[in-house]
């Protein structure tokens, strides 16, 4: 699973009170949430928006800095607090801090939808329809409004240039002959993104549980995550892994001898999206901040930091290739957040456990 | 002057109320000086293993076992259960025998540059899990150096596969052996001379004398140490996941993390059920060591004898070369290719000079801000843990050993819990109890720095203790009462006497206690805030974002400092050594 950092030092000073501060804002604020949904472009201007927001996150620290620096340079009476960790550990803290009472966190960016699908089952998020989202592919946006994509990460296939001389077009090089036993994946009881993957793929034509039967009868390794999975391949220790994009691009650029292949047949992608806590403190910093990650502004600092964008006509950085230049693979992701359970069951009953 | 009886009687009265007061106070507060450990041990300890426990049986309508009988029904569960025990009984007692060698060369005989080869023992101990696991697989990979030497003997020989249950115990028990050997190292050093001299003229060879002297007297610190090694074996999330998943292999606390983010309806209760389940694994672990210790008296012994039993003559080169070589291997190699991977410009090129740099170390010694802050606060919370576990350990241990009540006993596992428990499950559990310790009320504990303090000490208070009852079951009440004929107050008892005899021991926890606490990660994910940042955090972050350079310099980083910090330490104690003769 990709994951990621925040924390700003100079926020240091804050902390002692942070705990308490979040519960001065009663009730009152949440019901304004659905008006202010049609015309939070216009209030923006109007009312200044300061006060804390809370910023749970799995980016990289870097990246989730830069996002609130820039955030900060618009809106500087907004005073982010950032979490970040593993999708996994920062999901669980929010149902952990549920069950305790309150969740802490006002703005939530994650790995992947699966997760906020689970979020929005719970009635957890707030419903914000962001006047930035005219601009950003329907499907890649929740139809309620609980939360919305922000950049585009495609799994590709990520093989090593010294090893493998002529570069595969197809998933079913991780099948074939030449990649036995040098292949290697991650695992979906540990990474978001590698369940996802498995959810789509099964549900594929031309893939289904056969795939996965191949992948296993050709001797594939699993492993806990992404990054493990980008190491292998980078260390020459396997010759072809299935991996995030962003990852393999920024890999090569530092020079390791990784390449990525966007096979033909399409490749699942994973939008790490951002969505609002329904019992947010500050709804008005909380939606500006959705609004300025969707924005011009905002997607092209993500192309900048080495993503690729979500939003029609900004541009992806070098090395990666933009939503229009590839083919996506994708399913319904209600039907995959249902069966996310049953898919993982079936992958260990294949891989044995 | 009034001379009317009855005022008399009354004043007496008075008096005497005033004294049964008094006395009713003192009693109180005899009581209340009990009360109070006991109220603090049940809401730091106790509360979020309750909770866990209540959760695990949580369902929307009431309570229920259903979580339980779900996972007793499946086969998994079962494999999981087996699987762990095999590997972390295989693991501490491969921990107990790599301590028990390696404390008793350093104890017993007149092996060279001691000082040295402790810290090499720790250094082992201080290696983040997941550089030792990565380096190890590595070496023994199909590519690796060892598969090339294997190739030179026979080329279709292939190298051990680390993705094993021999290679989980394997990492396991070089991973947590310097637990065992911090615990019992000053115990074999106390044992009694005049005891083996005894042994040894009334007829019993080397061999015995070991097996039926020496051996039973350094129980303790051996029973202690392995009990440490299998309650760490019982949390460890690392080396089990890098290395069980591609083997299919699962454990209790791989496992438990599946459940947990598994995010369906039912996630955390399972999770939570399968930690109660941990906790009664841990518990047996504890009995099992109270079983070995019973019938275990104190010694005479007192004070360590530093200098060497045995001469190996001889051999001494030949051992020391076979210890060093040990280390070598289980330590300096893992590091070195972590301080390789940290000066390579990408990961994956091959080490040449031309792709050799420091940038890695100027970007996280001058660049990034967050590392000073993380080292400070790692400093600072480890320092703090530090102290309060120091004072609050050495006391439960000493209650612990001279006053064994069932009171004591319950009180040793109750402070293991927060020890054995996973991270992630520890971390969620103090999120339900301090987010909000009276519902409605944030006191604002969690989401600042304080839920560390909280945690770290309520996580490592074990190591102190469990060191502490090691170093009191070695001296004979005796000395206390020796002290006490003499007319020395409590005070002076513990300054002049119980102190200095215990210090090496108790100093050994200590330095397991910061050193732990100094490079914690899994608690620290979950409940680091804005500031608090911890170093092992900020090695996370690095790790996540795909910037293993930074991480690996970050580390290296930490560990030059842990050998600097040690070697000043020495040389202060060399040259105090030194005064000492002068005078």
């Amino acid at each position: 699973m990709m994951k990621k950092e925040a924390l700003i030092a100079g926020f240091a000073a804050l902390l002692v009170l942070s705990g308490c501060g979040s519960q001065d804002k009663p009730a009152s604020t949440q019901t304004a949430g659905n008006q202010s949904a049609a015309g939070g472009a216009t209030k923006e201007a109007s009312a200044p928006i300061s006060g804390k927001l809370v910023f749970y996150t799995s980016q990289p620290e870097e990246d989730a800095t830069k996002l609130t620096g820039a955030f900060n340079k618009k809106y500087p009476d907004v005073k982010v607090e950032t979490f970040r960790s593993g999708t996994e550990e920062v999901a669980a803290k929010i149902q952990a801090e549920n069950k305790a009472g309150k969740v802490q966190a006002d703005v939530l960016l994650l790995a992947d939808s699966v997760t906020f699908e689970g979020l929005k089952k719970q009635n957890l998020l707030l419903s914000y329809k962001s006047p930035q989202l005219d601009k950003i592919p329907k499907t890649l946006v929740d139809p309620d409004g609980m939360y919305s994509g922000t950049k585009v990460m495609a799994t590709v296939l990520a093989v090593n240039t010294q090893k493998v001389k002529t570069p595969p077009t197809s998933w079913k090089a991780l099948s074939s002959a030449e990649s036995k036993g040098a292949a290697i994946m991650p695992s979906p009881l540990y990474s978001g993104a590698a369940a996802y993957n498995v959810g789509v793929l099964t549900r594929t034509d031309g893939f289904g549980w056969d795939f996965f039967k191949g992948l296993k009868d050709s001797g594939i390794s699993v492993v806990q995550g992404n990054g493990a999975v980008l190491k292998a391949v980078a260390a020459g220790e396997k010759s072809y892994g299935m991996v995030v994009d962003y990852l393999v691009a920024r890999e090569k650029a530092k020079g390791s001898p990784v390449e990525p292949v966007y096979p033909s047949e399409g490749v699942p992608v994973i939008t790490e999206p951002i969505g609002i806590m329904k019992d947010t403190a500050n709804d008005k910093a909380a939606k500006a901040f959705v609004d300025f990650v969707l924005s011009e502004d905002g997607q092209k600092l993500a192309s900048d930091i080495g993503y690729t964008p979500i939003r029609e006509g900004v541009q992806a950085p070098k090395g990666l290739k933009s939503l229009s230049e590839f083919k996506v693979i994708s399913s319904d992701i209600t039907k995959l957040t249902e069966a996310r359970e049953a898919d993982k069951k079936e992958f260990t009953q294949l891989f044995g456990q | 002057m009034n001379t009317n009886p009855q005022t008399i009687q009354s004043k007496r009265d008075g008096v005497e109320a005033g004294a049964g007061l008094f006395f009713f106070l003192f009693a109180a507060a005899k009581k209340c000086a009990l009360l109070l450990p006991v109220a603090v041990l049940a809401l730091f300890f106790a509360l979020p293993v309750v909770k866990l426990i209540v959760l695990s049986m949580q369902h929307d309508s009431g309570f229920t076992f259903a979580h339980y009988a779900d996972l007793l029904q499946e086969p998994r569960t079962w494999k999981t259960l087996k699987d762990t025990a095999a590997i972390v009984i295989g693991s501490s007692l491969l921990a107990v025998i790599l301590g028990a060698v390696t404390a008793w060369f350093v104890a017993y005989t007149d092996l060279k540059y001691k000082q040295a080869l402790q810290m090499a023992i720790l250094f082992s101990y201080m290696i983040p899990s997941y550089v030792l696991t990565i380096s190890w697989t590595s070496l023994m990979g199909t590519q690796g150096p060892a598969a090339y030497l294997l190739h030179l003997v026979d080329p279709n020989a292939k190298p051990w596969s680390m993705y094993s249950y021999g290679g989980i115990i394997f990492m396991m028990g070089i991973h947590h052996f310097p637990l065992v050997y911090l615990l019992s190292v000053d115990v074999f050093r106390k044992v009694p001379r005049d005891l083996e001299w005894a042994s040894r003229a009334g007829g019993a060879g080397k061999v015995k004398t070991f097996f039926l002297v020496t051996l039973p007297i350094a129980l303790p610190g051996l029973a202690g140490g392995g009990l440490l090694a299998f309650l760490a074996g019982l949390d460890n999330f690392g080396i089990p996941a890098f290395l069980g998943i591609p083997a299919h292999i699962s454990v209790l606390s791989t496992l438990i993390y599946e459940q947990i983010i598994g995010f369906g309806p039912s996630a955390f209760s399972k999770g939570a059920a399968l930690s109660v389940v941990l906790v009664l694994f841990a518990a047996a672990g504890a009995m099992l060591q109270w079983l070995l210790v019973r019938k275990n008296n104190p010694f005479d012994a007192g004070v360590p004898d530093d200098s060497p039993r045995y001469f190996l003559g001889p051999y001494r080169t030949l051992v020391s070369l076979l210890l060093w070589g040990f280390l070598a291997v289980i330590t300096v190699v893992p590091s070195l290719s972590m301080l390789a991977v940290s000066l390579k410009k990408a990961y994956g090129v091959p080490f040449t000079l031309p792709n050799l740099t420091l940038d890695h170390y100027q970007y996280i010694l001058f660049e990034s801000t967050k590392v000073w802050r993380s080292m400070q606060n790692s400093f600072l919370l480890a320092a703090v843990t530090l102290g309060i576990c120091f004072a609050f350990g050495t006391w439960i241990a000493y209650v612990r050993v001279r006053r064994p009540s069932w009171l004591a006993k319950t009180a040793e596992i109750v402070i293991a819990l927060p020890f054995t428990l996973p991270g992630i499950v520890f971390g969620l559990a103090m999120i339900f109890v301090w987010m909000e310790p009276v519902p409605g009320w944030n006191p604002g504990i969690y989401g600042s720095m304080q839920i560390l303090f909280i945690a770290y000490v309520c996580r490592f208070l074990i190591l102190q203790v469990r060191s502490g009852i090691s170093a009191f079951m070695q001296i004979d009440v005796s000395m206390e009462e020796a002290a006490h004929i003499f007319g020395a107050d409590r005070r002076r008892k513990w300054l002049r006497i119980l102190l200095p005899l215990l210090a090496p021991g108790l100093l050994g926890g200590g330095i397991l206690v910061f050193l732990t606490a100094l490079t914690e990660l899994t608690v620290s994910a979950i409940l680091w805030s804005a500031g608090s940042q911890t170093i092992g955090v900020t090695v996370y972050g690095f790790e996540q974002a795909g910037d293993t350079m930074y991480s690996t310099a970050l580390s290296s980083l930490v560990i030059a400092l842990i050998l600097a910090g040690m070697a000043v330490i020495y040389t202060l104690q060399k040259v105090q050594a030194k005064r000492g003769v002068r005078s």
